[in-house]
C-alpha cells in the first residue's frame, strides 16, 4: 500500500541578524541555511495496517506525513501510496487520502459543522446517499450528532477536533494520515478519539498512519510503531518491544509534609529526585498501585501524581541500548 | 529617556525590517500624485481660465504634490497595535514597565517615521526650492512656519489617532473601522484635494474642525496663500486641538483602563 | 462542461456560506459597508470636480466620465469581494496553511483566491456604480439595444477576468519573498489608475496601461465599447488580454507553488 524508500527531506531557511546594522545588512544580503528535517527514511505499510509515528517534537514525524500526503516534495528518495507518487497530485491520488491535522482546521469557524461537511462532500462528489449515510454514521460513532447544527467556533476542542475527522472522512478515503489529533485535547476526548479510530480501523480497513509524541496514543491504536528521531527512523517493529523501553514504567512523583531521606524513598523504588518536599520515583507499571499503596500507608502524602517517562528520554535510551548490543 | 531612545530605535528597526515592502510603499505613495497630476494638467490644459477653483495650475500642483507627502509623512498606523494590546492583553507589560504607553506608542510611533522621513524630506525640499525658482512666495519665515506647522501636525495627528485606537477599549471590531477613519480623515484633511475647491461652509468647516490642520494647514503655508495673520491663528488652532486631543486620550485611557481591568483583559 | 458545473455550484458554495458567516457579525458586516462608502465618497470628489470644472474630457463630456466612473464603482466591488483571499494569501503561505487545500481534489488556486467573499464591499460599490452606469448611459443618450447592452457587459465579464488575473500576480510573489505587505499597497495603488477615465493621461501612459500592464482595459473597455470607441484591433486586446493574464497567473501560481511543497516545513 505504502513504500517509502531513502525519503530525505531538506529545508532552506534565512539567518536573520539583529539590531540596526543587521537590519541594514538584511535588505541586502541574507544568509541561508539549510537543515535537514528527514534523512534516509526507509518503510512499508500494508493495506488496512494501523502505524504510529512517535518522536519529540521536531523529530521529521510531521514532515515525513506532509510527504506522503503530498503536501511537500522530498529532496530525495522514493515514495509510492497506493500506486501512486504522492508529489505528482493526481485527483484520483487526493480522493483516496485524508489527511487531519491536530494543530490546523479545514472547518468554517462561523458555520455548523455539518456546513463544511457539505462543501467536502460537493469538493469530492460524494452522492448523496452514501453522504447521508456517512454523517449518520460516524456522528453516532463519534457522539456529536447532536453538535452537527452547532457553529464551529462554540464547541470545545475536542468536540472541533471530532468534527475534524469526521469531515476528512466524508469521502471514505482508503488511506488516513493524522498529525498529531489528540494534541492539547483532555483525557476524556483523547480517548473517545482513540476508541473511534480503532472502530473505524478494523470496520473500514482503512489504512491509518498516526502521529504523536504521546506514548499513549501509539500504545492504544497501534501494534507497530515507528520511531523517528532527529530525521531519523530509529526503530521499526512492534509496539511490545518498544513498550518495554519506554511504556512499562511510569514516574511516581510524591509530595510528602515530612521529609524522607534517600535510604526511606528506595525502599519504595528507583529514586530519580530526592528534596526535603518529596521524590520522583521510576516504578514499573504494573507496580505501580502496589507501590503507591505502600507509600500512602507508610509516609505523610500531601500529594502525588504518576506521569509516562518523557519520549526524549526513551529515546535516549533506546540509543544506549543499541550501543550496548553492538 | 534611555528607555524612549530604546523604543525609538526599535521602531527604526522594525520599519527596516520589510525590506520590499519599504521601497514598494514608497513606490505606491507616488502613484496618487500621478494620477492627480494627471488630472489637473488635463483640466487646466482643456481650459481657458487661468484659474480654476481660485487655484492656478502651479499652485495645484504643488499643492496636491505637497500635500500627498505632509499626509504620509503624519500618517499612523500603531492604533491597529494598541487594539492589539487592548484585545489580547498586551497592555499588562506596559502597566508594569517604566514606559508610559502613550510615551512608549509615540517614540516608537516616531521611530518608524525615521526611514520615511529619510526619503520624504529631500523630496520635499526640492519641490519647495522648485516652487521658489519658479517665483513663488516661498522665504525663510514661511519655511520656518512650515516645519513649525509640520511638527504640529505630527503632534495632532498622533493624538487623534491615539484617541482612535483606544476606542479598542468600548469597540469588540474595530478592523474595518479604523481604515474608514483613516480614510475619511486623509480626504477630511485635504490630503486628497484642496477642501476650499467646493467653497463656502466647507471651507468654514476645514477652517473650524482639526483634521484640516494635519494637512491642508502646513501646506497652505508653504505655498504662500495664507497671509502671516492667518498662520498665526491657524497655529493656535493646531495648538488648541493638540491639547484637546491629549486631554481627551488621557481621559479616555483612564476610563478604558478601569473598563480593562474589570474585565480582566 | 461539467467540470465548469461543479466549480460554479463551489463558488455558490463559498458565497453562501461567506455571506452567512458574515451575518453572524452584523456590527461588522455595517462597519465594512461604511469604509466601502467612506471611498466612494474619495472617488465622487473626482466626479465632482469635473462636474464643477465642466470640462469635457476629450470626447468624453461629464455624462460619459459618470459612466466610467460608475464601472470602476463596480468593478472595484467585485474585486474587493474577492480581494481578502488575495491579502490573506501571504500570511497562509507563511503559517503553510496551504496544507489542508492542497489535498483536496480541486484547483487549488480557486479554492485559496475564491473562498471568501466579503459582500459588504460589494454592495455600495454595486448599488451606486450600477446607479451612475445608468444614469450616465441616458443622460449621455447613448444607445440601449440588446448589441451594446450584451457587448457592453461582456466586456465587463472580460475586465473580471483580467483584473482577477493581473492583481493575482504580485501576490504570487509571497511565495518568493517574505513580507508582501507592500506588494498590496502598490497593487491597490495601480487599481486607482482607474479613478479617472484613461483619456486623462498622455498618450504613451496610455498606451503602457492598456498593452503592457492592461489596468486602464478593465474599466475603460466596456464604457469604450459603448460609445463604438473601440477599434477592431482593442476589440480583440480586450478579449485577449484576459486571457493571456489568466494563463499566465495559472503557470506562475503553479510554478510558486513548488518553492511552497520544497521549501515550506
Amino acid at each position: 500500500m505504502i513504500t517509502v524508500e531513502h525519503l530525505r527531506k531538506e529545508f532552506t531557511y534565512y539567518k536573520k541578524m539583529t539590531g540596526i546594522k543587521g537590519s541594514l545588512h538584511n535588505i541586502f544580503h541574507r544568509e541561508s541555511l539549510t537543515k535537514e528535517a528527514v534523512r534516509d527514511i526507509s518503510f512499508s505499510v500494508e493495506k488496512g495496517e494501523m502505524i504510529g509515528f512517535l518522536g519529540p517534537n521536531g523529530a521529521g514525524k510531521t514532515t515525513t506525513l506532509k510527504m506522503l500526503s503530498g503536501i511537500l516534495y522530498p529532496t530525495g528518495g522514493k515514495i509510492e501510496v497506493d500506486g501512486f507518487i504522492p508529489w505528482e497530485r493526481k485527483n484520483e491520488f487526493k480522493r483516496r487520502i485524508s489527511i487531519v491535522m491536530g494543530q490546523k482546521n479545514q472547518l468554517w469557524w462561523d458555520l455548523p459543522a455539518s456546513d463544511s461537511f457539505y462543501l467536502n462532500k460537493c469538493i469530492f462528489g460524494v452522492d448523496d446517499g452514501s453522504y447521508r449515510d456517512i454523517i449518520v454514521e460516524l456522528s453516532e460513532l463519534l457522539e456529536v450528532k447532536e453538535l452537527l447544527n452547532v457553529q464551529v467556533r462554540r464547541l470545545s476542542l475536542g468536540e472541533r477536533m471530532k468534527m475534524e475527522i469526521l469531515a476528512a472522512l466524508i469521502h471514505r478515503p482508503d488511506i488516513l494520515f493524522l498529525d498529531e489529533p489528540t494534541i492539547g485535547l483532555d483525557i476524556l476526548s483523547q480517548k473517545k478519539i482513540r476508541e473511534f479510530l480503532k472502530i473505524y480501523n478494523a470496520q473500514w480497513k482503512t489504512t491509518v498512519i498516526v502521529t504523536s509524541h504521546y506514548m499513549a496514543d501509539i500504545e492504544a491504536l497501534c501494534d507497530r510503531a515507528v520511531i523517528i528521531n532527529q530525521g531519523r527512523l530509529v526503530y521499526d517493529g512492534k509496539l511490545g518491544e518498544v513498550n518495554q523501553l519506554l511504556g512499562k514504567r511510569k514516574l511516581l512523583s510524591v509530595k510528602t509534609s515530612c521529609p524522607v531521606d534517600m535510604e526511606g524513598w528506595r525502599a519504595f523504588g528507583m529514586v530519580r529526585e530526592v528534596s526535603a518536599a518529596g521524590a520522583v520515583l521510576e516504578v514499573p507499571q504494573e507496580k505501580v498501585q502496589e507501590v503507591l499503596a505502600a507509600i500512602l500507608s507508610g509516609l505523610q502524602v500531601e500529594d502525588f501524581t504518576v506521569t509516562e517517562i518523557p519520549i526524549e528520554e526513551g529515546i535516549a535510551r533506546f540509543y544506549q541500548k543499541e550501543a550496548a548490543e553492538i | 529617556m534611555s528607555s524612549y531612545r530604546c523604543v525609538f530605535l526599535m521602531g527604526v528597526e522594525q520599519a527596516l525590517e520589510y525590506r520590499v515592502s519599504f521601497f514598494l510603499s514608497m513606490l505606491s505613495a507616488a502613484f496618487p500624485i500621478i494620477i492627480q497630476t494627471a488630472m489637473w494638467n488635463y483640466l487646466y490644459g482643456h481650459s481657458d481660465a487661468a484659474a480654476i477653483f481660485g487655484y492656478r495650475q502651479g499652485e495645484i500642483l504643488l499643492y496636491t504634490l505637497l500635500a500627498t507627502l505632509v499626509s504620509q509623512l503624519v500618517s499612523t498606523g500603531f492604533e491597529w497595535e494598541m487594539n492589539g494590546d487592548i484585545k489580547m492583553g498586551g497592555l499588562n507589560k506596559y502597566l508594569i514597565r517604566p514606559v508610559g504607553y502613550k510615551g512608549y506608542q509615540f517614540f516608537r510611533f516616531l521611530g518608524q517615521k525615521v526611514p520615511r522621513v529619510m526619503v520624504i524630506v529631500p523630496v520635499m525640499a526640492a519641490m519647495i526650492g522648485l516652487a521658489f525658482w519658479q517665483g513663488m512666495p516661498v522665504s525663510a519665515g514661511r519655511v520656518l512656519a512650515f516645519l513649525v506647522s509640520l511638527g504640529l501636525a505630527l503632534l495632532l495627528n498622533f493624538s487623534i489617532f491615539y484617541c482612535v485606537g483606544l476606542l479598542g477599549f468600548w469597540l469588540t471590531d474595530v478592523d474595518k473601522l479604523f481604515g474608514t477613519i483613516s480614510v475619511v480623515l486623509t480626504v477630511a484633511s485635504g490630503g486628497v484635494f484642496p477642501l476650499d475647491i467646493f467653497g463656502g461652509m466647507v471651507e468654514i468647516l476645514v477652517n473650524l474642525l482639526p483634521f484640516g490642520y494635519t494637512a491642508q494647514f502646513p501646506v497652505n503655508i508653504i505655498n504662500g496663500r495664507f497671509g502671516w495673520a492667518r498662520i498665526g491663528a491657524g497655529i493656535a488652532f493646531q495648538i488648541g486641538w493638540i491639547f484637546f486631543f491629549a486631554c481627551l486620550g488621557n481621559v479616555m485611557w483612564r476610563r478604558g483602563l478601569k473598563r480593562y481591568a474589570a474585565v480582566g483583559g | 462542461m461539467k467540470r465548469i458545473g461543479r466549480y460554479c455550484k463551489l463558488l455558490g458554495i463559498f458565497a453562501k456560506y461567506s455571506l452567512m458567516s458574515a451575518l453572524e457579525y452584523r456590527v461588522n458586516f455595517v462597519t465594512g459597508v461604511t469604509v466601502e462608502m467612506g471611498w466612494m465618497v474619495i472617488k465622487l470628489l473626482y466626479v465632482a470636480i469635473v462636474y464643477k470644472a465642466g470640462i469635457n474630457i476629450g470626447i468624453l463630456t461629464p455624462d460619459h466620465i459618470l459612466l466610467f466612473v460608475g464601472t470602476y464603482m463596480l468593478m472595484t466591488g467585485i474585486f474587493m469581494m474577492y480581494w481578502g483571499n488575495f491579502s490573506s494569501l501571504p500570511g497562509m503561505v507563511q503559517q503553510g496553511e496551504l496544507d489542508l487545500y492542497i489535498v483536496k481534489p480541486v484547483s487549488l488556486q480557486f479554492l485559496v483566491t475564491l473562498r471568501r467573499l466579503d459582500f459588504a464591499y460589494l454592495l455600495p460599490e454595486l448599488i451606486a456604480g450600477t446607479a451612475m452606469i445608468v444614469t450616465g448611459w441616458r443622460l449621455a443618450g447613448l444607445p440601449a439595444g440588446v448589441v451594446p447592452i450584451a457587448g457592453f457587459l461582456f466586456y465587463l465579464a472580460c475586465g473580471c477576468l483580467l483584473a482577477y488575473s493581473l492583481f493575482l500576480l504580485p501576490y504570487i510573489l509571497s511565495f518568493w519573498i517574505i513580507s508582501a505587505g507592500g506588494i498590496a499597497d502598490i497593487s491597490s495603488a495601480l487599481w486607482d489608475f482607474n479613478n479617472m477615465p484613461s483619456m486623462i493621461y498622455e498618450k504613451w501612459f496610455r498606451r503602457i496601461g492598456t498593452y503592457i500592464l492592461p489596468v486602464f482595459v478593465i474599466t475603460n473597455f466596456p464604457g469604450l465599447f459603448l460609445m463604438g470607441e473601440l477599434s477592431p484591433w482593442a476589440c480583440v486586446w480586450g478579449v485577449a488580454a484576459p486571457v493571456l493574464f489568466f494563463a499566465l497567473s495559472r503557470a506562475l501560481w503553479k510554478f510558486s507553488l513548488k518553492k511552497y511543497s520544497s521549501a515550506s516545513s
